[in-house]
């Protein structure tokens, strides 16, 4: 019934809409108490991780993309380190996630390729923290004299611990959700992948 | 709920500001990122700073609105400057505050450091502000163009982006109706523990997935029914067109180029 430009038109538009959505609930942040404000949860990731399992971890790239696209032209470019970061976070993230689903496709493989993600994405962005996002800032604010050790220890202190709350949080409501969406997202699969 | 469909910054006004080219005000901001590194002395920084206080009251945008969009960053820029004046240590010492030395070279580079980055937030802000986001990714999408040649999927994005962009009130409000509809049944999102909030979104995203899947179906029939076939070919409802008023703003702007290197050697 459907031909191949109808199939892949719907999932450029279902790809827009999550982003849509991932933007949405990026609005509805909150900080954590114990770590400083900068450093906020948002279910941002949802939508990108279900995009990555029923299509393809490049569509997951995708909807993060439009997501921080739409947040650069919405809200504009007042920190677009942070927009990086959490780009790259999300990339980091989701692509092991959903690689290790779709070689193995069972409830037990998302979880261990959620604790994959997390391991993967918490080691990527300390060192991108290290090298490229805190040096960048510090050129920006002028903050020139910070040591590696001082660096070290911000990130060890609230780039690390953030980053696995993160997932956890996001793992916690990602996996119920998961599970109740199953028989549609394999019925959704079915009408896509069928060309 | 009326309040909480209003997103972004942009404020509608009748200015010039408001009616040059998405892309002349792009290009310029960029530009005006990377010279605000070129400031080295007090007059240099006047100067740039008399030209973005000229071109924030030229968008005839309340002060007020363009403070707020400076709120967040506020704390910031103090932080900067405290640490920048107990840190730093050149130049005379100017006087004591309960045991910290304040120096002149402090108090200069504090200064100079926090209005670098106030400069950097205000005119970018400004794009936002005087620029509908939908004219923003059209602007992206020309200025992207070249890419094409490299198979980067230029027209696919930005239709992505400006379907998305379309559909953000439309999600905001269904994410509200359904999450009162879910209250009504007893959901509670805002009190209780970590845990249990969490788990209280769950029925908040399933129904918002599932009919975003099913919008998006309608959409792509309606779109197919009315000959969408890509890119090649496509016309444009809104036509971005470059003006004398472009060519004017690129003038005055270079002209402050050339006078901020002229201040640099005073």
């Amino acid at each position: 019934m459907k031909n191949v430009q109808s199939s892949n038109l719907t999932k450029l538009i279902i790809l827009s809409l999550l982003g849509t959505i991932s933007m949405i609930l990026l609005l509805l942040n909150f900080p954590l108490p114990f770590l400083p404000s900068y450093l906020k949860v948002d279910f941002g990731e949802v939508p990108t991780l279900l995009a990555a399992l029923i299509f393809s971890p490049m569509a997951g790239v995708v909807v993060q993309l439009i997501k921080n696209g739409l947040y650069l032209v919405v809200y504009g470019a007042s920190d677009p380190v942070g927009v990086l970061a959490n780009f790259i976070a999300g990339v980091t993230f989701v692509v092991p996630i959903s690689m290790i689903y779709h070689r193995y496709k069972t409830n037990k493989s998302l979880v261990s390729g959620l604790v994959i993600g997390t391991i993967i994405m918490t080691i990527s962005m300390g060192a991108l923290n290290y090298f490229v996002l805190l040096p960048i800032y510090s050129v920006f604010m002028g903050w020139t004299n910070l040591t590696p050790t001082f660096l070290l220890n911000t990130i060890l202190i609230g780039v690390v611990p953030f980053n696995i709350v993160k997932s956890i949080i996001v793992s916690a409501l990602f996996i119920p959700l998961f599970i109740k969406l199953k028989p549609w997202i394999k019925q959704k699969q079915m009408s896509y992948s069928s060309r | 709920m009326a309040s909480s469909l209003i997103i972004g910054q942009y404020v509608p006004e009748e200015s010039v500001v408001h009616k040059l080219d998405p892309r002349t005000k792009i290009v310029m901001i960029f530009a005006f990122v990377i010279f605000v590194f070129f400031a080295n002395n007090g007059w240099s920084y006047l100067w740039l700073t008399a030209f973005s206080i000229g071109a924030a009251l030229s968008t005839k945008i309340k002060l007020r609105y363009i403070a707020r969009g400076l709120k967040p960053v506020w704390f910031l820029i103090v932080f900067t400057f405290l640490l920048h004046l107990f840190v730093t240590r050149e130049g005379d010492v100017l006087f004591d505050i309960i045991g910290f030395p304040i120096y002149t070279g402090a108090l200069i580079q504090g200064v100079q450091i926090s209005m670098r980055f106030f400069l950097l937030i205000l005119v970018t802000s400004m794009l936002t502000l005087t620029t509908t986001p939908i004219e923003i990714t059209d602007a992206i999408e020309t200025l992207l163009h070249p890419l094409k040649k490299v198979k980067f999927p230029v027209h696919e994005l930005a239709l992505m982006m400006s379907i998305s962009l379309r559909f953000i009130p439309t999600l905001m409000q269904e994410t509200e109706k359904i999450s009162k509809a879910q209250a009504s049944r007893g959901v509670d999102f805002r009190t209780g523990p970590l845990k249990e909030r969490i788990q209280a979104v769950v029925p908040l995203l399933v129904p918002l997935f599932v009919s975003a899947f099913k919008r998006a179906e309608e959409l792509a029939m309606a779109m197919e029914a009315r000959g969408y076939k890509g890119g090649e070919g496509r016309s444009k409802l809104r036509e971005l067109e470059v003006r004398a008023r472009d060519y004017l703003a690129v003038v005055v702007f270079i002209l402050m180029i050339v006078g901020l290197f002229l201040l640099r050697d005073m």
